[in-house]
């Protein structure tokens, strides 16, 4: 079976900066996968590529059969993103944000999901709030809401969990949860080990924007991921 | 907290290390040194050239003259303006960069003042006060003359600064924003009322500053000098206090926006624009018009010219100018950095299914929105005190009108995709870009809008009326292309990622 993400000897520079040095990597649908490693080890380099944001230097990514330098539209169809910083226009709200979401891949109802989405994640009173007043865990949880609005193919989450509250991170594992369920293939880029171990099922670790090793979460204790890291 | 401990002495040493931090993070320091020492030269010929100048009419001399004193006022009037407009002033440091630091609203208060000469009007107008003191004057005693314009430049920038604090302190009070527009806007009817009467010429006579302009070229300049160097103390200190007031309470009016209640308006059904591009649309000037900074100078830039054109009735070849600064005015709010409208959202909205081509269509219908509404007030305002104008006067008018906005949005947003930067606009304090790329902005789109409007002036008076639209197709081609090209760099993909990562590392 061809796995839903299938990375091979990706490479990603800017300018003279190599992001990503030859990076090999397959997820399948129904499972999460977390993505480990220390910082600038090349996790959120890779989810934005899979997001259809970066183009690839070299190397192929295909998301769902789709590769993402030659269809990025399709890709950006296929999954959900919510990326490592902010992720929010300032000066809209999170209605807003919904509703251009929803729109854009096109979905005629999705209010009640929106709505029940932000009031698992202690959203729904400030729905019609510019998001530019959120404090930093408000604006992760509602990344999260939107990359999960839309029950994607793909669910890709970059740090959903820095800075978050114990009940937005329940929230967040429920998302991961039910995406498995439902077939998702979730990628979970992190620093936290214990709670990537929580939502995973398999982990990647990254170094010097190369994979250094793949395992089942059971697998990777604290030990063996320091001695990754190193 | 450190600003209660804050010292005059200490504010100085952390302004002197906030310059050269960031003199230090200057992009392309070789043009900004060219640019500094070009500014420079071009201060000195204006303050002297002007001087030997000869075969001047005696009656346009005594017209030169006689609006010194109204000039002189300007400069304070203008200052006021930039800094009520921009909060108090500019910043030394964005905001979210600097509340890592034990930054005092002393050094905030020498920095706003420090940088306030970064305002190409409040350049523009130095220069014009130079050049006027030296036409006037003429070579014997020059020196004297220009030290004492110099000192008030300074003293009506310090002056101006306490103004613009004190505005700003008023404003974050519980009904301030209300009071603050009501003044103002009394203020404003008020001066074009006295216009429309004729008393303004009266009040001309009677400002303080026709005593200053008496006092130019004369014997007793070293004890005006003096004068204005105890009185330019006085301000700065004076500044220190609404400074303090004012940036010891929290900025209400962007507080209100932030945590107030906005309903989604529904999603547009557009019967021209596709629908994707309407909904972006939709959301890029809720952005604009949601921002307490960018809401204010739109107004601002409107409404003052207007004022002017309503009040003093322009002539149509002033007219014809006001369209590109307007415009010019306009960009400088956010057009030429375009993407930092998105802040840190610009990553997400680059991961949304929708081609490349509507997001950048949709950021530029809503640019060219804000330079039609700026620059086209004014023109509306003119129409109104002056009537219609003649036919050529309005095919020139038109045609000027049209070509300013497009030249000035090409030019914006081929900036915006070249060179974009990482800017959190929640403060009305903040800009666009860095103070001295935002300079050299301002620099080249007055001076492309004012060139492109004396030309449609010329032609205005050239009875060929296939001549003004002949001129207009050149510079829409021109400019139309420039947008392409900018469009053109946006569709390619590896350029849209560094732009969306650039602006979303803020």
């Amino acid at each position: 079976m061809t796995p839903v993400i299938d990375i091979r000897d990706l490479h990603v520079r800017f300018g003279e900066v190599e992001a990503v040095a030859g990076i090999d990597l397959a997820a399948d649908s129904g499972r999460a996968t977390a993505l480990l490693g220390r910082n600038g080890a090349g996790k959120s380099t890779t989810m934005k590529v899979l997001a259809g944001v970066v183009p690839p230097t070299s190397g192929t990514v295909l998301v769902a059969g789709t590769d993402v330098a030659a269809d990025p539209l399709a890709v950006k169809r296929t999954v959900g993103y919510c990326p490592d910083v902010g992720g929010l226009v300032p000066r809209a709200t999170p209605w807003e944000h919904l509703q251009l979401t929803a729109r854009l891949r096109r979905m005629p109802e999705w209010e009640t999901r929106g709505r029940d989405l932000l009031e698992r994640f202690g959203l729904g009173d400030v729905a019609h709030r510019v998001v530019g007043g959120f404090s930093h865990g408000m604006s992760r949880r509602l990344s999260v809401v939107l990359a999960a609005l839309h029950e994607p193919a793909v669910l890709l989450l970059d740090e959903p969990f820095d800075g978050v509250d114990p009940i937005g991170v329940e929230a967040t594992l429920e998302v991961v949860a039910d995406a498995r369920a439902r077939g998702a293939c979730i990628l979970l880029s992190t620093h936290l080990r214990d709670l990537a171990l929580e939502a995973c099922a398999s982990a990647i670790v990254l170094r010097g924007g190369s994979s250094v090793a793949e395992m089942d979460a059971v697998e990777l204790t604290s030990e063996t991921y320091r001695a990754l890291l190193d | 907290m450190r600003s209660s401990t804050e010292t005059w002495r200490g504010a100085a040493t952390d302004l002197r290390h906030l310059m050269g931090f960031r003199s230090r993070s200057v992009r392309r320091p070789r043009v900004a040194a060219v640019s500094l020492v070009m500014v420079v030269a071009m201060t000195v010929l204006m303050a002297v050239a002007p001087a030997w100048l000869s075969g001047i009419p005696a009656d346009r001399l005594d017209l030169v003259e006689a609006a010194l004193p109204a000039a002189l006022a300007g400069f304070l009037l203008l200052g006021i303006g930039a800094s009520m407009g921009g909060g108090g002033g500019r910043e030394l440091l964005p905001r979210e960069q600097a509340v890592i630091h034990p930054i005092g609203p002393l050094t905030e208060h020498l920095g706003a003042l420090v940088l306030a000469p970064l305002n190409l009007a409040w350049l523009l107008q130095a220069w014009a006060l130079l050049a006027t003191t030296a036409l006037t004057v003429g070579p014997h005693g020059l020196l004297g003359a220009q030290v004492v314009v110099l000192l008030w430049v300074v003293l009506a920038t310090a002056a101006a600064q306490v103004v613009g604090w004190s505005v700003e302190g008023v404003r974050r009070t519980r009904h301030g924003v209300v009071v603050i527009r009501s003044v103002t806007g009394a203020a404003a009817l008020a001066l074009l009322a006295g216009q429309v009467a004729g008393r303004l010429d009266d009040l001309s006579a009677a400002l303080p500053t026709a005593r200053l302009a008496d006092s130019l070229g004369g014997p007793r300049w070293p004890l005006v000098a003096a004068l204005l160097l105890v009185l330019v103390v006085g301000a700065v200190a004076a500044g220190g206090v609404p400074a303090r007031w004012a940036l010891g309470l929290p900025p209400r009016e962007e507080l209100r926006v932030e945590s107030g209640v906005h309903e989604a308006r529904p999603a547009p059904t557009p019967r021209l624009l596709g629908a994707d591009l309407a909904l972006m649309r939709q959301l890029d000037r809720g952005s604009v018009w949601r921002s307490v900074g960018m809401r204010r100078g739109l107004i601002v830039l409107a409404a003052g010219p207007a004022l002017v054109a309503l009040g003093a009735g322009l002539s149509w070849d002033t007219v014809l100018i006001l369209p590109g600064l307007g415009a010019s005015g306009a960009a400088l709010l956010y057009g030429v950095n375009a993407w930092c409208l998105d802040g840190r959202g610009t990553l997400w909205r680059e991961s949304l299914p929708v081609a490349p081509s509507a997001t950048f269509d949709a950021r530029t219908l809503v640019t060219a929105e804000c330079l039609v509404l700026v620059s086209g007030v004014p023109v509306l305002a003119g129409a109104i005190r002056n009537g219609l104008p003649e036919r050529q006067v309005a095919i020139a008018l038109v045609a000027c009108w049209v070509v300013v906005v497009v030249q000035v949005l090409a030019i914006a947003m081929s900036w915006s995709v070249r060179r974009p930067y990482a800017v959190d606009l929640r403060s009305p304090r903040a800009t666009p870009a860095p103070h001295a790329a935002m300079f050299g902005y301002a620099l080249r789109l007055s001076l492309v809008t004012t060139v492109t409007g004396m030309l449609f002036v010329g032609a205005s008076s050239v009875p060929i009326w296939w001549l003004p639209p002949a001129f207009a197709a050149l510079f829409l081609l021109r400019s139309g292309l420039r947008l392409r090209r900018a469009r053109r760099r946006w569709l390619d993909a590896p350029a849209r990622a560094e732009i969306a990562l650039t602006v979303s590392a803020g």
